[in-house]
């Protein structure tokens, strides 16, 4: 189930929220669990053991690093058998087929794809619940011995399919013990409203610009205008999809008494792409600074070392988008333009106007978000050639494209900056209390009519 | 905020959320929707099997989506914010002026191609001469009315390719259409919103058709029919570009009827026996589907008998050829009309068992590059 659909908000959540809101605090967490496993199996019934394998695992594992803490080698050991255990989940239902099929390019090896689905949210879960065993390790977090508090953190509705990837410290103490204020509810609201009508509204239009433009490539008619503008959109998109998917979780966690972190602050703001890869999907980027990057040696063991540890990172956060070279190529751009900016642009960044690195840091961006829209790596080199002048400059379509989107274009911008923040501030508080049901209402009716005209809905993090 | 304020908003919330799932579920389920010309999702049954391969959910999501409170405003409410966003394209239709037009998608897997080959190819098989008619859209024809730039395949290159397709006879409906677009006003060619043509539009396509077959000098003008026409039969016709694009604000066209119904005699083949039909069901006017008031609509087979013609003509079609029916049957001895999506025997055949002249196959080009029934044709 989507958070943008008609039977999860106007059939999955109404009924939720009433369960969990009679139901006395204590057993708050069992019927989280219960409904979680039921959103979560709504889509693929039969992964619901995936999911009961994982807790049970990982809950084990929790226990066994608490139980030996003090043999240091064997806590370890079981840390590292948690890892494998998640990693060898995720390598098996996400990367199997496309390992196979690279490896059946060897002459003389064949292994068989499978085509299994990938089961719901499992990048997520299984970042999650590593996080878990780890953080228990190193003392960061409590271990939790009520199987059913675990299993409510690990199938938590809100944030099970798309993120924000909530660590384990996080919600610790709130997994115990939470309270729901109406403001927290009333807050969560607001927050949950704004994250749907971004991604309703907005990020499904500009979709539908992207495969405009697209279209236009498969039909041989892109124009260097009409490679931008697919560019442009796709990177609004995928920005107003992603973030408001984290706006819709984190709503939903404060609605029920968790308080996630941020997960996106801006990042089309910022003004070097070290920058924008600390506001955007913090949630991961911190992961993997975490438990990757921090635990390789980060920055501190030489500049030989920093290069390898950042290439490491790097490819992993590719990889770890999809299983498609486009993803690994998409993750080691970014590790090349982090290493450039570290170990040469450094000096002549800080000397550059702010609106030139933003504009430099865009372009980055941008075109990165090409080599990640675009699977088929010979596609995306002609399209990305068109861009860069290999092809007519404008066409008609390229017009009535931008006539068609103008206004939407300029919403999606705007809404990419802090001035919509910015101007709310100005208003008078008693002009906000008016205005916030009216936007409200605004929002969840005009979402409702998309949703039920349906014709355009894809969700591009739903099977990350 | 204070807490009588927020828990004023959490109501607000609430009471949307819950009020519509209420709504939805007092609301008694409906088993089709006109406005949208197609059966409704109804509650799927329990069972492990389909729970176990998400069929099940599956439909439940479906069933809350058709069955879903105030449906067809919902969708009128989102085609009026795209307006107001600036959008000019509904769900793949135009908005041009105050009529609609369908947007024409490129055709996928070579579909137009392998589709004139049946066609070359059933001329092969038959001693009958072949006749082949590609009906342009309003896409086509009302290509300037489209907005500035906005894109739609191009059908007058494909139907120049069906012109020249060897071993059949072709039937210009392109420049039929096209002489007459700039004559009259477009809007008698075709419904503003319906992507069929008008009675007009058919009276058109008719003539050319009758000059392919060297029977142009017996196509009565057009006065001799507006003389004798009726008032329009329907003011009220709301076709499918209203139901696709959700826009419900423009005015319904009319609809009317040009021939009299008079000594002919109509066989439907709708379940494999024959029924008695007549060229005009109006039934039809009084539901949403009025297109379908010519000769009652889809049916697997046609025939038309008209004992003060000459000639039988098999006719291969798609619905345009409902509303030219009627031009055709003042003519023929007998026309059969027979239509690829629900009839399953050889066309070739049934020719031959059926003593037929010509074999004229006339299809919308929409319907040309999407059906993947013509392969029936080869038969």
């Amino acid at each position: 189930m989507v958070f943008s659909s008609l039977t999860f908000l106007f059939g999955y959540l109404p009924l939720t929220l009433a369960l969990y809101f009679l139901t006395p605090l204590r057993r708050r967490n069992f019927v989280l669990l219960i409904t979680s496993l039921f959103f979560y199996g709504w889509g693929e019934p039969v992964y619901v053991g995936v999911m009961f394998l994982s807790i049970f695992i990982d809950y084990t594992h929790g226990l066994l690093v608490e139980r030996f803490r003090q043999r240091d080698r064997l806590a370890r050991w079981f840390v590292g058998q948690s890892v494998v255990f998640n990693l060898l989940l995720l390598g098996f239902f996400k990367y199997w087929d496309f390992l196979a099929a690279n490896l059946s390019l060897l002459p003389g090896v064949t292994v068989p794809q499978l085509g299994l689905p990938l089961p719901l949210g499992i990048s997520f879960f299984t970042f999650q619940t590593m996080s878990y065993t780890i953080d228990v390790y190193r003392r960061d977090a409590p271990v939790q011995r009520n199987i059913i508090d675990f299993g409510a953190y690990v199938t938590l509705f809100p944030q099970l399919i798309a993120g924000p990837i909530v660590k384990y410290k996080t919600v610790a103490a709130e997994l115990v013990h939470r309270t729901v204020t109406s403001q927290d509810f009333a807050e969560g609201a607001c927050r949950f409203t704004v994250g749907l009508a971004k991604k309703v509204l907005l990020a499904n239009a500009a979709g539908a610009l992207w495969e405009s433009c697209q279209a236009s490539q498969n039909a041989g008619a892109l124009t260097v205008a009409g490679g931008w503008t697919g560019l442009f959109a796709f990177g609004l998109q995928i920005y107003f999809d992603f973030s408001g998917y984290s706006d819709m979780a984190i709503g939903l966690g404060r609605i029920l008494g968790f308080r996630f972190d941020e997960n996106f602050d801006h990042p089309y703001l910022s003004t070097s792409v070290g920058e924008f890869w600390r506001r955007w999907h913090m949630s991961l980027t911190s992961w993997f600074r975490e438990y990757l990057y921090f635990p390789l040696g980060g920055s501190r063991a030489g500049s030989a070392r920093t290069l390898r540890n950042l290439l490491i990172v790097w490819f992993c956060t590719g990889f770890w988008h999809g299983a498609s070279w486009n993803f690994v190529l998409w993750g080691l751009y970014f590790g090349l333009w982090l290493i450039l900016e570290r170990f040469v642009l450094k000096d002549l960044l800080t000397r550059t106007p702010v609106l030139v690195k933003r504009f430099y840091t865009l372009l980055v961006v941008f075109v990165g978000w090409g080599i990640f829209a675009m699977e088929d790596l010979g596609v995306c080199g002609r399209y990305l050639a068109v861009c860069f002048g290999n092809g007519p400059l404008w066409s008609a379509p390229d017009g009535y494209r931008l006539r068609s989107w103008a206004l939407i274009l300029l919403l999606l911008v705007l809404g990419s900056t802090t001035l919509a923040a910015d101007l709310w501030k100005k208003i008078p508080e008693r002009g906000r209390k008016v205005l916030i049901p009216v936007l409200m209402a605004l929002g969840l009716v005009v979402s409702t009519a998309y949703l039920v005209d349906g014709s355009y809905n894809p969700f591009l993090y739903f099977r990350f | 905020m204070t807490t009588r304020y927020s828990r004023f908003l959490s109501a607000f919330f609430c009471v949307f959320l819950g009020g519509l799932l209420a709504w939805h579920l007092l609301l008694p389920d409906r088993d089709r929707s006109d406005v949208e010309n197609r059966t409704l999702a109804q509650l799927p049954e329990f069972s492990w099997e389909s729970l176990k391969d998400g069929s099940f959910t599956k439909s439940v999501e479906e069933y809350f989506a058709d069955q879903f409170p105030l449906r067809d405003q919902w969708t009128g409410l989102k085609a009026r914010t795209e307006q107001v966003l600036g959008k000019r394209e509904f769900n793949g239709v135009y908005l041009c002026g105050d009529a609609l037009i369908a947007k024409v998608e490129p055709p996928k897997d070579g579909l137009e191609e392998k589709n004139l080959s049946y066609v070359s190819r059933l001329a092969e098989r038959t001693e009958l001469p072949v006749y082949l008619g590609l009906i342009p859209s309003a896409a086509e024809i009302r290509k300037d009315d489209l907005p500035k730039g906005a894109e739609s395949w191009d059908q007058a290159a494909f139907i120049a390719r069906g012109l020249e397709l060897e071993g059949v006879e072709p039937i210009d409906f392109l420049t039929a259409l096209r002489d007459h677009a700039g004559e009259r006003t477009w809007e008698g060619i075709f419904y503003r919103t319906d992507h069929h043509w008008t009675t007009l539009g058919a009276y058109y396509g008719y003539t050319a058709l009758m000059e392919s077959l060297g029977r142009g000098e017996e196509v009565l003008e057009q006065e001799a029919y507006e003389r004798r026409s009726f008032p329009p039969v329907s003011n009220g016709f709301q076709g499918t570009l209203y139901s696709q694009s959700g826009i419900h604000w423009l005015e319904p066209d009319s609809i009317e009827f040009w021939v009299e119904d008079k000594g002919l005699s109509v066989t439907s083949w709708r379940d494999g026996t024959p029924k008695e039909a007549s060229l005009y069901d109006s039934d039809y006017l009084g539901k949403k589907d009025k297109y379908s008031a010519f000769l009652g609509g889809n049916q697997p087979l046609c025939v038309i008998q008209n004992p003060e013609g000459t000639g039988k003509l098999l006719v291969i079609r798609d619905s345009y050829a409902d509303s030219m029916a009627p031009f055709l049957a003042l003519h023929f001895e007998e026309v059969h009309l027979l239509d690829p999506r629900y009839y399953r025997y050889s066309a070739a055949k049934y020719a031959e068992e059926n003593g037929l002249d010509a074999i004229a196959v006339v299809y919308s080009v929409p319907n040309f590059i999407t059906d993947r029934n013509l392969v029936l044709l080869i038969q």
